[in-house]
């Protein structure tokens, strides 16, 4: 990925000889289960220093943040505090000896002010006043240079603020130890420069920040000490500027070749899949594009920035205005009305678990899920060949564990998507919408995902909206950025410098 | 050494069983100490409920007779909650069923059984299922919250037959009670080869089998279980949500309706308050104890008409209040919840290694 | 005019009580995240608690507060269900209710229709003098000049107690509120036991004060009064006092109409209360927007590790 280059501070940064760590783990294991997702893990965190945690999803890096930051306990091992063994049994603990973490999911309080939210559970006093409440926190905003109004409710700010907010609550509880997980998958290039800048602030005044992340050119750019983290074990620990190259990193990370590229040749396009025309109401203005067969076209984005809305849209979830969308050279609410089980349009959501698969039902009852009518016969539904065709898919795709009386909650991240994109393919799709079709899955999921989808051009057009810029870059043949509910830009990827425009256009900047 | 929570890699394949089993004995234990309470033997006391709900033939023809209505109501209540709409109007839809019936009954006593018994059936259906409807459609117009507006529908109800059996069809020679004139023989669902229990429970077993095998093999029955799931995973789907919650809870009033039909025309042979004893609160218990499935409704319906006609007996011989046999129902049914816990849950035993 | 509207007004001041406390109740315990539809089984026991308490000690304030000690005692079978083992918040209040009318019917059996020492009226010094306000709040017993204080004491309780925002956020997003190290779990016992209290309060309400002895189907479906009201009321007091004394005025009418022996049939009558329920409900989905409720009101937190 090459978005815009982040800008390094000139400091050399050597660990003094004499640093003693604030934070040691030492042999810590935690289970979940079978699953060992901590395994023997012992690391350093010293004051004033960056520290980087690259690894895969799933490589564990989040489990043993949560025990830092108190929310688990391990299995095996100590954590010491200042050269002191600590245990500790809840947040409060962490808190306590000054471990603070900004999750990747905000702990906010939607329906709650600013203030209430950074002084929750640190009022100072059991009876409180809002108004006072309110003027310690923009005092502590104030000090520290970020732009918030500590009167404003959470639901009202924007994911940036909504961060910040977050960090205030830490560095309220005078945090010594800052835990940031993905803190930038929520951010614009914009947003995430300032926001590395304010990290970097905090280790002048002797924080420590660990800084979790799979994004390898964030890690190079922001980190004093990088430790690779891979199925549960610390794979290796190196100084940013010794690193030869990514793909040299990458493939520490992952442990094995990796294919930053893929191959992907342009392909004939056919007739009009999808046409979004002038389409403004829902959150969204002026969105105007087409999809066609043979090629794949990414919409990426800041979260929230009508990507969902876009999609609602188009799938059919929410009604659009009048003669703005059509599918298959159809109007919208024809499509819908008439629309068949296959050789029509499918759509691989992002919540794979609540949307596209029944949570408690097994393969086979998940198959039918949007297969149904294909295996009906007037009212009566043909199970027995629906199982046939789950053996079938099962095999072709895969799908772990391989048994049709599998329950879609006990299924892998990786597995579940597979059976979702072997359900959806089966429908021999013209049209597919993806979405976010490989966040949280390894990288062999998604390098199979990818080259599925890549596969499918053969028969349908695909509508890939992605945070991952890389894998807009990678898939797509054009890349739409939206900004606050317009699409700002449509760029092809095989220009060379689509790559650079994306960062500002994310950020609402037109050149 | 130290508890610790787990979750279930695998479903406890007889959890629910043993949990049922053991929040039973639970049960009676409580109400053992509650009879002991009464400054009755406890012991004593559940042998009698013990005779009173399987000890003789009596007993037992009591018990199939009180599952009857039990079963459907149960069965009805059971579809809504597997779309996980909360349908806690089984006793108003049992009421309108009766009333619907009812005046079948009352407006062509003439005709013959092969003719009127038809016609109260559609009745009772038709109206628990209006019944039913009403809040279903105010849940999707409106977003009232259906557990309110269905419990507020039995109170109404009730007032209803109230205001029907003290009024319009009272009959004149009943010196003042609130009970309508018998019905006809063609409006009375005979016994069965002479003994108490009625050809209602022919008809049990028909609609049971029929919801089983249109729960499993049918696109509309799948779609039901997949709408149980959740409203979004239902769109996603394309499934017409709307249209099915208005189905399955004309289903569900249908059924109760029913059951009071059955209950009016087999067992009173007229209709008069005494009809409700809370059949349609305790479906509630037995749907939920059996997990939802036709098969095990089935087996909680006998079980809970058995405790009924056990707790009757216990009111008789030793003068013990009827409400004896709810707080059984309220008790096993909490317990049984507590207990789902460790369905998905269990505990083990963690030997912590000490660390350094 | 006057004659007959302010002793109907008064009338409504005290059959709005019960509902008023109730409904606070079901509040809080909502406020926590938690759904408790066990409201009519536990006031009812609450009222035979109170009710004993009284019959066999004598002390009207000693049964009150009996009567709120086994709110809370049956209020928290339903936290144990449902906070600590995880079980449908939903079916286990219908449990609790069950259960609870079961207990009431099973024990009071012997006691119905005897009477117990109870709270009777008096004139409020001052405030009662006041005309026509006077004459209809300040004309009642201790009970009721209780409850004017509640919802005061429920609104300083979550505006201005640092328990009272834990106990809020706990009910919005439980998650967020163990990242700060409090206890989400001991947060939602907080708000079921207390909210039980208050609908104990309720219940004792209705056998100290309103009848005087013991009769069965005491709490005649105000439990659920109280649910569908906090469903009116957003969530928020004030509004709860106006959707207590509507109820309150509406069945206050209909006795009034039947003692005046009308020709409408009593049942016809009766149905009123349940009628205004559902009609209520239709109203506040029309006027009310969602983000009212508690973000996690209903469901449950589900241990970790």
């Amino acid at each position: 990925m090459t978005t815009s280059a982040f800008v390094r501070p000139a400091r050399v940064r050597p660990l003094p000889e004499d640093a003693a760590p604030v934070v040691s783990l030492k042999g810590v294991t935690k289970r979940f289960g079978k699953v060992v997702a901590n395994d023997g893990i012992s690391l350093d965190i010293y004051p004033g220093r960056i520290k980087a945690l690259l690894g895969e999803n799933g490589a564990g890096k989040s489990t043993m943040m949560s025990m830092l930051a108190g929310r688990y306990q391990p299995d095996e091992g100590t954590i010491e505090v200042d050269g002191v063994p600590v245990k500790f049994s809840s947040s409060k603990d962490a808190i306590a000896a000054g471990i603070g973490m900004v999750y990747q999911h905000f702990m906010l309080v939607d329906s709650m002010t600013v203030a209430e939210n950074v002084l929750l559970g640190q009022e100072g006093a059991f009876f409180i006043n809002p108004k006072e409440m309110e003027s310690r926190v923009n005092e502590l905003a104030r000090s520290y240079g970020l732009d918030v109004d500590a009167s404003d409710y959470i639901c009202d700010l924007s994911m940036g603020e909504r961060q910040l907010v977050e960090i205030l609550k830490l560095l309220y509880r005078e945090s010594r130890i800052l835990i940031f997980d993905e803190p930038t998958a929520v951010l614009t290039p914009e947003e995430t420069n300032r926001l590395f800048e304010a990290l970097w602030r905090m280790t002048e005044q002797g924080k420590s920040i660990i800084f979790i992340s799979h994004k390898l050119e964030e890690v190079i750019a922001l980190a004093d000490e990088i430790a690779i983290l891979r199925r549960g074990r610390i794979e290796g620990e190196l100084d940013p500027s010794a690193i030869e190259s990514k793909a040299d990193l990458a493939s520490r990370m992952v442990g094995k070749e990796v294919l930053l590229e893929v191959n992907r040749q342009p392909m004939d396009l056919g007739s009009l899949v999808l046409e979004v025309r002038n389409l403004t109401g829902l959150g969204l203005t002026d969105v105007d594009f087409s999809v066609r067969r043979g090629e794949i076209v990414a919409v990426v984005g800041v979260a929230g920035n009508g990507q969902k809305e876009l999609v609602e849209a188009v799938t059919g979830l929410v009604k659009p205005p009048l003669d703005t969308v059509f599918i298959m050279g159809q109007p919208w609410r024809k499509f819908f009305a008439e629309s068949t089980w296959n050789r029509s349009m499918c759509y691989i959501p992002e919540d794979r678990l609540g949307l596209a698969t029944l949570r408690n039902q097994n393969l086979v009852d998940n198959l039918l899920l949007t297969t149904r009518k294909g295996f009906a016969r007037g009212m009566w539904l043909d199970k027995k060949r629906a199982e046939r065709h789950t053996v079938k898919l099962i095999e072709k795709f895969n799908i772990r564990p391989g048994r049709i009386h599998a329950l879609a909650w006990q299924l892998s991240g990786g597995n579940l998507q597979k059976a979702v994109l072997a359900r959806e393919l089966y429908r021999e799709p013209r049209f597919i919408v993806a979405e976010q079709p490989t966040q949280g899955l390894d990288v062999s999921a998604t390098e199979e995902v990818w080259s599925r989808l890549l596969e499918a051009r053969k028969m349908a057009g695909v509508l890939l909206v992605t945070g991952d810029l890389n894998e807009a870059l990678q898939l797509a043949d054009r890349i739409a950025v939206m900004y606050r509910g317009r699409i700002l830009g449509m760029l092809p990827t095989s220009e060379a410098e689509t790559a650079s425009r994306i960062g500002p256009l994310m950020a609402g900047v037109l050149d | 050494m130290i508890l610790k929570i787990r979750k279930r890699d695998e479903p406890w394949k007889w959890g629910a069983l043993v949990i049922f089993l053991g929040a039973l004995l639970f049960s009676l234990g409580v109400s053992a100490l509650l009879l002991a309470g009464q400054g009755k033997d406890a012991l004593h006391g559940l042998n009698i409920l013990w005779q009173g709900s399987f000890g003789n033939l009596w007993a037992l023809e009591g018990a199939l007779l009180k599952a009857i209505p039990l079963f459907l109501c149960s069965l009805g209540v059971a579809v809504a909650f597997r779309m996980q709409i909360w349908n806690i109007g089984a006793e108003g839809q049992f009421a309108l069923g009766a009333i619907g019936a009812t005046w079948m009954a009352l407006s062509f006593p003439d005709l013959p059984g092969y003719f009127l018994m038809p016609l109260m059936f559609i009745m009772a259906f038709v109206l628990g299922g209006i019944w039913a409807f009403i809040p279903a459609v105010l849940k999707l117009k409106l977003r009232v919250n259906e557990i309110i507006s269905t419990l507020m529908l039995n109170y109404i109800a009730i007032l209803l037959l109230d205001y029907m059996v003290f009024g319009v069809w009272k009959d004149p020679t009943s010196f003042g009670f609130p009970m309508t004139p018998e019905f006809t023989s063609g409006a009375v669902i005979q016994g069965i080869g002479g003994s108490r229990v009625h050809w209602g429970l022919l008809f049990c077993a028909v609609v049971g089998i029929g919801l089983w095998a249109f729960m499993r093999f049918t696109r509309l029955g799948y779609e039901l279980k997949a709408s149980g799931e959740g409203v979004r995973v239902a769109r996603y789907a394309k499934i017409r949500y709307g249209m099915l919650v208005m189905f399955v809870m004309c289903l569900s009033g249908g059924f109760s309706g029913w059951a009071g039909c059955i209950e009016t025309s087999a067992v009173l042979g007229r209709l008069q308050p005494s009809l409700m004893v809370g059949y349609g609160y305790t479906a509630i218990v037995v749907a939920w104890l059996a997990r939802l499935e036709p098969l095990n409704i089935a087996f909680g319906s006998f079980l809970l008409a058995a405790l009924r006609v056990g707790v009757e007996n216990l009111q008789l011989e030793l003068q013990i209040p009827a409400a004896f046999g709810v707080i059984m129902e309220g008790m096993i049914l909490l317990v049984v919840l507590a207990g789902q816990f460790f369905l998905m849950y269990r505990l083990e035993r963690v030997t912590r290694t000490k660390g350094e | 005019m006057w004659e007959f509207l302010i002793p109907l007004f008064a009338a409504t001041v005290q059959s709005g009580t019960p509902i008023l406390y109730a409904t606070l109740g079901e509040m809080m315990t909502e406020k926590g995240g938690v759904l408790n539809l066990g409201v009519e089984g536990i006031m009812s026991v609450a009222a035979l608690a109170a009710y004993l308490t009284s019959y066999y000690t004598g002390s009207p304030w000693l049964a009150f507060l009996a009567g709120g000690t086994a709110g809370m005692a049956f209020a928290s079978l339903h936290g144990f269900v449902c906070i600590t083992c995880l079980g449908n918040q939903v079916v286990s209040g219908l449990a609790l209710t069950i259960f609870g009318l079961g207990l009431t019917n099973f024990l009071g059996v012997p006691y119905v229709g005897l009477p117990a020492p109870g709270f009777t009226p008096f004139d409020f010094p001052l405030l009662s003098s006041i005309p026509v306000i006077g004459d209809i709040f300040f004309r009642h017993d201790m009970l009721v000049y209780v409850s004017f204080v509640v919802p005061f004491v429920f609104w300083f309780f979550f505006r201005r107690t640092s328990l009272g925002l834990h106990v809020a956020a706990t009910g919005e997003m439980p998650a967020a509120a163990a990242a700060v190290g409090l206890k989400p779990i001991a947060l939602r016992y907080f708000a079921v036991i207390a909210g039980g209290f208050l609908m104990g309060l309720g219940g004792a309400y209705l056998s100290l004060a309103y009848t005087h002895l013991w009769t069965n189907g005491l709490a005649g479906g105000r439990g659920w009064i109280a649910v569908a009201l906090v469903i009116f009321a957003f969530w928020r007091p004030g509004r709860a006092v106006a959707g207590a004394y509507l109820f309150g005025g509406v069945m206050a009418f209909q006795l009034r109409l039947q003692a005046m022996g009308t020709h409408l049939p009593s049942s016809l009558l009766l149905m009123l209360p349940y009628l205004l329920t559902i009609i209520v409900l239709i109203f506040s989905a029309w006027r009310g927007r969602r983000i009212d409720a508690p973000a996690a009101l209903g469901t449950n937190i589900e241990p970790e590790g």
